[in-house]
């Protein structure tokens, strides 16, 4: 069983980052996973996307066309990732800048103000983490738990002044979410 | 990191630098180039920080030139480039091969022919096994399919290098060198080997040593090419390694080198799932080249289909492997997006229809 | 009785001169050696030399050595130094070697300050491929490949090797010294030996070009070869020192 997730944002939204996270939480719970960056130019142009892959046995691709969750920060990375989202797939958005639409009826949507809720914390820099939170909630397969010992392995202990910060961030939402 | 067997979650190129760092590398030199920049990057502070040699070189010339100067004195050097700047490395590999130095170079491919683009391919598979140098020389070729491999195999690279004093390359791509996986360093698995009949260090109490490859004597040229061409028999006969999965009574062999490895074993499993037995053959050296292996599969019977990410290069080599005793096909894409499993599954089947073969060629 | 003359002890004992007569490669390496006995490096010297009559260099001399592609020689020797510190390392090159083919890894290794010595033979030509067109050849000289003479329009100017290594800001010592004369002879010692002091005490990059003769393929007798040296090259290719921080 695999399952992938697309996160993509621009440059300075923590998306290469947040992704590490999560490969880093699923590392920890003992499960195969990948990380795959766009590299290059592709970068040029101000947005960011990173896959991540995480299966029971080993990755296969580990960059695919299609996904099962698109986690988005910008309104650019949800109208050009909504069509790689599988039939039956999630898209998880920032509603602080990504206008609330549902153009297709295949797949399921989660909007969360997720810059808002980062700036409630203080800093607008931790709306990867706050996303990281959104998709704990709409997603079986992700736990806050891990998450957390992601954070706290990714920052270590060069950054580990960070670290409550960032598990606040991880909790600011802390309900299930509506799909 | 405190724990050497601890899985960290790495990208490939880092895997690779760390592990050649483990290995005692003592000096590295190269040039940037996208995808494989993060080895020059990581190792210039790492170097620094042990105390180690490091250079940004001039050049990709420079780099290769620099680590034969320096494996000459017996110490593990390396370098790594990228596809259109491994082609600046070749004249080196040819005199780095007729002189018996054991350089390590690293190849993270990426688009060709030419400046080609930064995307991942497989299209440098003729010039890493054939050879882009002049003259009758064989580097040994180590193709990692996962970031433990680049690990693994970087070591393995080290090691066989000073063995057999031959250049070897670890031919990686830009998935690979660019993507996190979880991988263990665990400690450098091999014993130092003993250079001291040849290495340079002054002439101390013995004869000068030179380390060349001119020879104005025609007799004398041929003996030396003779010499290596045995020594990579003997190579061949020690070092070929390749990994196979399910082929006992499969009917189809799906064939693949480097990260495409993943996608086959991938596929492998919704064929069976189908109905279809498939197996996967992976040569983990692509040169020495599997061939005994693959050909004892074809007396069995067995059909293949290659897949891999250039024009049919390795294709090539399995067909000459095979000898026309069963059918071969290919399944290729020339660069950029990676097979899916979907594709090669449907490909498969396409090919075992007597379909065309170049299933997924756009 | 006192004996006054022999040959240098890090020069091989069974040497074949193998250069064209008159070649003032031969001094040139009797040089090197003669400077090898006196500063007693012969037991810690790595050399790295390349492609042309330079490459001969390890038949004549009692040193370990490793071959470079041609124009690398600057490369490997930084390899070779940055690997083992402790050694001596120098060049040896001709002109095409250093400052055609190799000019990026000479300039470079110089502009790095490596702690190496590196000599360049200036003779104006390709000697070994029988005399072509190089980075040094003079205004009007006829060679194989400028048959009626260097001109600007063509072939453009040649390079003052010399003092383009004297600019870099890592070489400690820069000097053109001529093998035409006795002085001259002895004045090119003396650069040779401050070019490889300059790399015992750590300084940083040594450079010595030396003006040769090429009698083949200039097509002079020696003596002819020597008064071209005087006379022509010398005027455009000044000696001296070009850069030593001391």
């Amino acid at each position: 069983m695999e399952t992938n997730f697309i996160f993509a944002g621009f440059g300075g939204q923590g998306i290469l980052l947040a992704g590490t996270i999560l490969a880093n939480a699923f590392m920890i719970e003992g499960k195969n996973v990948t990380w795959y960056p766009c590299y290059g130019a592709e970068m040029r142009g101000g947005t960011v996307n990173c896959e991540i892959v995480v299966s029971d046995s080993e990755v296969s691709s580990v960059h695919k066309q299609d996904t099962d969750y698109a986690i988005v920060l910008n309104q650019q990375s949800f109208d050009r990732f909504i069509t790689r989202v599988k039939s039956g797939g999630t898209i998880i958005a920032n509603s602080t800048l990504v206008a609330e639409a549902r153009p297709r009826n295949d797949i399921k949507y989660v909007f969360a103000p997720m810059t808002e809720l980062a700036n409630d914390l203080g800093t607008s820099k931790v709306t990867n983490v706050v996303s990281l939170g959104v998709l704990a909630s709409a997603c079986s397969i992700v736990s806050k738990e891990f998450l957390a010992k992601g954070i706290e392995k990714v920052l270590g202990a060069k950054k580990k002044d960070l670290i409550p910060l960032n598990i606040k961030a991880l909790n600011a939402i802390s309900e299930e979410v509506t799909v | 990191m405190t724990n050497k067997d601890e899985k960290v979650l790495i990208k490939g190129n880092y895997a690779i630098a760390q592990a050649a760092v483990n290995a005692g590398c003592q000096c590295y030199f190269g040039y940037p180039i996208t995808p494989q920049t993060e080895i020059g990057e990581y190792l210039s502070g790492k170097m620094q920080e042990l105390g180690r040699g490091y250079v940004c070189a001039e050049s990709e010339l420079g780099a290769i030139n620099m680590v034969m100067g320096a494996v000459a004195t017996g110490v593990k050097a390396m370098t790594s480039s990228s596809s259109c700047a491994i082609s600046l490395m070749q004249e080196a590999l040819s005199y780095a091969a007729s002189d018996e130095l054991p350089v390590v170079v690293v190849n993270v491919m990426r688009t060709g022919p030419g400046l080609g683009y930064i995307y991942p391919a497989q299209g440098d598979y003729n010039q890493a096994v054939y050879g882009g140098g002049n003259g009758d020389y064989n580097l040994i070729v180590l193709a990692p399919s996962t970031v433990q491999e680049c690990v693994d195999l970087t070591y393995r690279a080290f090691y066989l290098a000073q063995k057999y004093r031959n250049p070897v390359m670890l031919l990686a791509d830009g998935l690979l060198g660019q993507m996190m996986e979880p991988a263990s360093f665990g400690e450098y698995p091999y014993p130092e080997i003993d250079v001291s009949s040849w290495a340079l260090n002054g002439a101390k109490g013995r004869e000068a040593r030179k380390i060349y490859s001119v020879a104005t004597d025609e007799k004398k040229q041929i003996q030396h090419i003779c010499d290596l061409h045995r020594k990579f028999e003997i190579i061949a006969e020690n070092e070929t390694t390749y990994e196979e999965f399910g082929v006992d009574d499969a009917e189809i062999v799906l064939v693949a080198f480097g990260s495409m490895t993943r996608n086959i074993k991938a596929a492998m499993k919704v064929l069976r799932a189908k109905g279809i037995k498939a197996g996967c053959f992976r040569p983990v050296t692509l040169n020495p080249f599997p061939h005994k292996q693959i050909h004892n599969l074809a007396k069995r019977g067995k059909e293949f289909v290659v897949v891999e990410m250039n024009m049919g290069q390795m294709f090539k080599d399995v067909k000459y492997a095979v000898e026309g005793l069963s059918k071969v096909s290919l399944v290729n894409r020339a660069c950029g997006e990676w097979l899916s499993v979907e594709e090669i599954v449907s490909s498969v089947e396409n090919v075992l229809r007597g379909g065309k073969q170049l299933a997924a060629s756009l | 009785m006192q004996q006054v003359f022999s040959i240098p002890k890090s020069m091989k004992k069974d040497f074949r001169y193998t250069f064209c007569p008159g070649c003032d490669h031969g001094i040139a390496i009797r040089l090197v050696a003669e400077v090898i006995d006196e500063l007693g490096i012969r037991e810690n010297i790595i050399s790295s030399t390349s492609v042309g009559c330079s490459v001969f260099l390890y038949d004549f001399l009692d040193i370990d050595c490793v071959e470079a592609p041609h124009g690398r020689a600057l490369a490997s020797a930084t390899g070779v130094k940055r690997a083992r510190p402790d050694k001596f390392v120098f060049t040896y090159s001709g002109d095409g070697d250093f400052a055609s083919i190799g000019i990026a890894e000479s300039m470079h290794s110089a502009l790095r300050g490596e702690n190496i010595s590196a000599i360049c033979i200036n003779n104006t030509t390709y000697g070994m491929t029988g005399g072509q067109l190089g980075p040094t050849t003079m205004m009007g000289q006829i060679t194989t490949t400028s048959p009626t003479g260097r001109n600007a329009e063509y072939f453009g100017y040649p390079i003052k090797i010399a003092e383009h290594i004297a600019l870099c800001d890592g070489t400690a010592f820069s000097a053109r010294v001529a093998l035409d004369s006795v002085p001259h002879i002895n004045e090119a010692k003396k650069a040779i030996k401050k070019a490889f002091q300059t790399q015992l005490d750590g300084k940083g990059f040594g450079f010595v070009e030396i003006l040769s003769s090429c009698p083949t393929n200039w097509h002079m007798t020696p003596e002819e070869a020597h008064e071209r040296v005087r006379n022509e090259m010398i005027p455009v290719f000044p000696l001296g020192v070009f850069k030593d921080i001391g």
